[in-house]
């Protein structure tokens, strides 16, 4: 189960398993996702790499316009996927 | 033991594989890290080979085990064309992200994941089989 919510902040919360099956499910959702805003990981249980390139595939778009994605609140098994997959290196993290 | 399971080859099994694999790591006493790593490794070769073994779809069979402080994870499927996986280009970590490609991540994260994994093609069945050390204290 996976499910992505905006708050009033502009903030998107990611909550869940984002594993393969879940990212056909959602990608129209980060396709939607038109400017910068920051992904708050608190609630993501699990990413596969399926997960990982949905959200390279966004934060590549939007730098091409001049944004990119601030992901915030991994867990520390997520930062170490994070790590392994050079992802630390091209997403702004808090 | 060995526990072994089918799976349609289909995305859709996700779900199933994680059920079945969450109960054989609370009757193993598996640590919720190392659970992760497991299921990760887990969904990446399934995955592969759905999208990549079309020919068939025949089910794919899971065995799992655990042998002391080893848990040995193989996955089998069979009538299909040679592929193996292991030839593949290592994917590029460390290139700038207008230089990344598509592909290959998956792997790479089985690989740093696991302490062994082999590739084996024989009679049109493909077994690619992980071992991962249980006292490794890092994913």
């Amino acid at each position: 189960m996976f499910e992505m919510t905006r708050g009033d902040d502009g903030t998107i919360r990611l909550r869940g398993r984002l594993d393969a099956a879940q990212v056909e499910l959602h990608t129209t959702e980060f396709e939607r996702i038109a400017s910068s805003c920051v992904l708050d990981f608190a609630e993501l249980e699990y990413i596969s790499s399926a997960g990982l390139g949905l959200l390279f595939a966004t934060h590549r778009r939007l730098t091409d316009a001049g944004g990119g994605l601030t992901i915030v609140n991994l867990r520390p098994y997520i930062r170490e996927l994070f790590g392994i997959a050079g992802f630390d290196r091209i997403f702004a993290i808090d | 033991m060995v526990d072994e399971r089918t799976f349609p080859k289909a995305l859709a099994s996700l779900d199933g594989i994680f059920a079945h694999l969450e109960s054989f790591y609370r009757s193993e006493l598996i640590d919720a890290r190392t659970s992760l790593s497991l299921s990760l490794v887990v969904e990446e070769i399934f995955t592969n080979l759905v999208r990549y073994n079309t020919v068939s779809r025949n089910p794919i069979v899971l065995r799992i085990e655990r042998e002391g402080d080893q848990v040995r994870l193989e996955l089998v499927d069979h009538d299909v064309d040679r592929f193996d996986p292991s030839t593949l280009p290592e994917v590029n970590v460390d290139a700038p992200m207008a230089e990344r490609k598509p592909g290959g991540l998956g792997l790479h994260l089985v690989r740093a994941i696991v302490d062994h994994i082999s590739f084996e093609y024989e009679n049109r069945v493909m077994r690619i089989a992980v071992v991962k050390n249980l006292e490794r204290g890092h994913v």
